[in-house]
């Protein structure tokens, strides 16, 4: 009766979020305590968001490689800018630049890949599929994750890149939840289902907001149920791939962290999880799994 | 003979409930009606409220007058569903055959399946532990040779009980239980019972078929079957749906054939979200359609598994116009889908039919364009 399983690579999307302490970073925080360092105990991969708006300086990758130097098993993918999804124009030196960046931390084996992440209104019509077709040839020697929010794309598939799967608030014409295999990996995001803030949040599409209000449409705790109905759903795909990314995005107060916590233990075996004690008192709900 | 499990949860909802919020943990918690409101029932409570003589079913204020210090709690419907699915889905991975009659009750059908797993009791040990080291939530279940000896056996220990009926024991098991153990007695019969000395399964053993169904008719011939142990021995799997269909009759008969067109093409929306929703394609499109004097034809056509709202169109418009050949005006119009297969292909992005592939969106732009825009309304749930 058991299945094969893949290998998981859990965490969150970004980690550096001040509404994270005392949920999950210590509010009693000695002079070096460094948030990546911290989360890299006990998480295997991260998200890096930051990438969407700059280009990065590559110092800041080689912090981010020593910081993670003492785990052996961790590794960071990549959104790409939005010049290359959103604005969809760039130049060569832009990808050079990407490039550079990217070949660093493959370097170290700290790579897993470059979400190209676009935004609703990118349905699948010829010229989108050829600007990801295009997208797919810059970037081509490396693991390549294409989040498209447009239920045009549902039964969508590439041999030379992943779709993501994606969960978030069924609004429109929005992508339903469905585990999704490409190219052997499952590359899974979940945004929430506040639907209501999410509905606030279109509807100031373009306005000035604050971080308060930018990320209210994240803040969502999934319930035990939910999950459950996510692991049966995770499940499904583990026989057509060899690897599986969970990415929380739902940050707001650290409801992704908790999350990230709890689908680990049921993805994992049931086991007990290693989670510091910041995170149970904050989610009293996490005390029995917690290791 | 047939083996029949019966797994119950225990105190499903509580049990929920609790892995929502661990404070409740080993605090007397009722599910229902606020009791503020005053009107309303149990829907089910802990065992730790049931000590204080809290039932499912009971009125709301009373269960307050028996356990004020009780934690009221209205209930999370949709965490119930999805846990509930959850079980299914370990069950499946074991059991040939299962009915779900309720959300916390399982049958499932293990006949012949005994060399696999050493021994029943001990797999039912096993099934139990899973789904509380998968899900956290306990169960007990029954095993007998028929539905109703499992769901009583199920019911014999509770929580997290395991009750083994071996065959020919039946009798044994059920004659010193009083009679309303049996599913299906309730208050008035259980009052006609003790009425007539009645009080436990054996001395319903102890009388006739007929003296049964002369007091209580079909009821009494059932119970009196139910006592000597007999049940419904086979399951009733879930039936898929067969088909799809939407019809339109029309307030007034309608002659113009744009219009039965655009009825047809509001249907087939319908239809075509349902199907959607559901995951599956369907390849045999027929429509129906009903003269004014009542003749009615219905044509089909089989076609490559489709969900696709514009081949459906198409093949049903195609078909109506065949069919819609007398100078009679139209009362119904009708489309109807079957042969489903589940939805599993999945398209290739970067090949070349698939880009040069119409896409559905402007097939709808196009029929807006023919038939205005409020016509069509996409599915978006």
């Amino acid at each position: 009766m058991k299945t094969f399983q893949p290998k998981l690579y859990i965490g969150t999307s970004g980690w550096s979020y001040k509404d994270w302490v005392p949920g999950f970073y210590p509010k009693q925080q000695c002079a070096d305590l460094n948030w990546l360092q911290f989360y890299s105990q006990y998480f295997n991969t991260i998200e890096v968001n930051s990438t969407f708006y700059t280009y990065m300086n590559p110092k800041v990758i080689d912090v981010w490689i020593s910081n993670t130097r003492h785990v052996d098993d961790f590794i960071f993918t990549i959104k790409l800018h939005s010049d290359f999804t959103h604005k969809r124009q760039y130049t060569s030196e832009q990808v050079k630049a990407v490039r550079f960046n990217l070949d660093m931390l493959a370097r170290e084996e700290r790579l897993g890949g470059i979400l190209m992440q676009f935004p609703y209104s990118f349905d699948c019509t010829d010229a989108n599929v050829e600007h990801v077709r295009k997208l797919a040839g810059e970037f081509a020697e490396y693991n390549k994750f294409l989040e498209v929010r447009h239920k045009s794309w549902h039964n969508k598939n590439a041999h030379s890149l992943t779709i993501c799967t994606i969960d978030q608030p069924l609004i429109g014409e929005a992508i339903e939840f469905k585990p999704k295999a490409g190219n052997e990996i499952a590359y899974i995001r979940f945004h929430g289902r506040n639907e209501e803030a999410w509905k606030r949040s279109i509807n100031s599409y373009g306005e000035k907001q604050l971080y308060e209000q930018q990320s209210e449409r994240y803040k969502y705790f999934y319930s035990p149920g939910e999950l459950s109905e996510i692991e049966r759903g995770i499940i499904e795909v583990y026989d057509k791939v060899k690897q599986v990314f969970v990415i929380m995005n739902n940050h707001p107060t650290g409801y992704a962290v908790a999350n990230a916590f709890e689908l680990m233990h049921m993805l994992k075996g049931k086991y007990k999880v290693s989670m510091p004690d910041t995170i149970v008192k904050a989610f009293p709900r996490l005390k029995s799994i917690s290791a | 003979m047939r083996t029949i499990f019966h797994l119950d949860l225990d105190a499903f909802f509580v049990s929920v409930e609790r892995l929502i919020d661990p404070s409740l943990n080993g605090k007397a918690v009722i599910i229902g009606a606020d009791p503020e409101q005053g009107r309303g029932v149990v829907s089910t409570c802990s065992y730790e409220a049931r000590k204080y003589g809290v039932h499912s079913a009971m009125p709301i204020k009373q269960a307050y007058k028996l356990c004020p210090h009780g934690i009221y709690v209205g209930g999370h419907s949709g965490e119930y569903s999805k846990f509930s699915k959850s079980v299914k889905g370990i069950l499946e991975k074991y059991a040939p055959m299962i009915e779900q009659p309720s959300i916390d009750e399982y049958y499932m059908d293990f006949t012949g399946c005994k060399h696999m797993y050493v021994s029943y009791h001990m797999f039912a040990a096993e099934l139990q532990k899973k789904i509380w080291i998968e899900l956290s939530l306990p169960c007990s279940i029954g095993i007998g040779t028929n539905k109703t000896i499992a769901k009583i056996a199920s019911d014999c220990y509770k929580p997290l009980g395991i009750t083994y009926v071996e065959p020919g024991m039946e009798k044994y098991f059920l004659d010193p239980m009083p009679v309303e153990t049996i599913p299906g007695v309730g208050k008035v019969m259980l009052k006609g019972l003790h009425n007539k000395g009645i009080y436990k399964i054996g001395d319903i053993t102890g009388l006739s078929e007929e003296y049964l169904g002369t007091a209580f008719g079909k009821g009494g011939i059932s119970l009196w079957r139910k006592a000597h142990g007999n049940g419904t021995e086979y399951l009733n799997p879930p039936t898929k749906r067969k088909s799809i269909s939407k019809e339109r009759t029309y307030g007034e008969n309608v002659t113009s054939k744009k219009e039965i067109e655009k009825t047809l093409f509001n249907l087939t929306g319908k239809v075509c979200q349902l199907l959607r929703d559901k995951g599956w394609q369907s390849s045999t499109i027929s429509i129906k359609l009903r003269y004014s004097d009542f003749v009615t034809l219905t044509r089909a056509k089989t076609v490559k598994p489709t969900d696709d709202d514009k081949t459906i169109y198409e093949t049903a418009v195609d078909l109506f116009r065949k069919a819609y050949t007398r100078r009679v005006s139209v009362r119904l119009i009708g489309i109807h889908l079957t042969k489903f297969t589940d939805f599993a292909e999945q398209e290739n992005l970067f090949e070349q039919e698939e880009i040069v592939r119409k896409k559905m969106l402007r097939a709808v732009t196009k029929i807006r364009d023919e038939f205005g825009y409020k016509i069509i309304h996409l599915g978006s749930k």
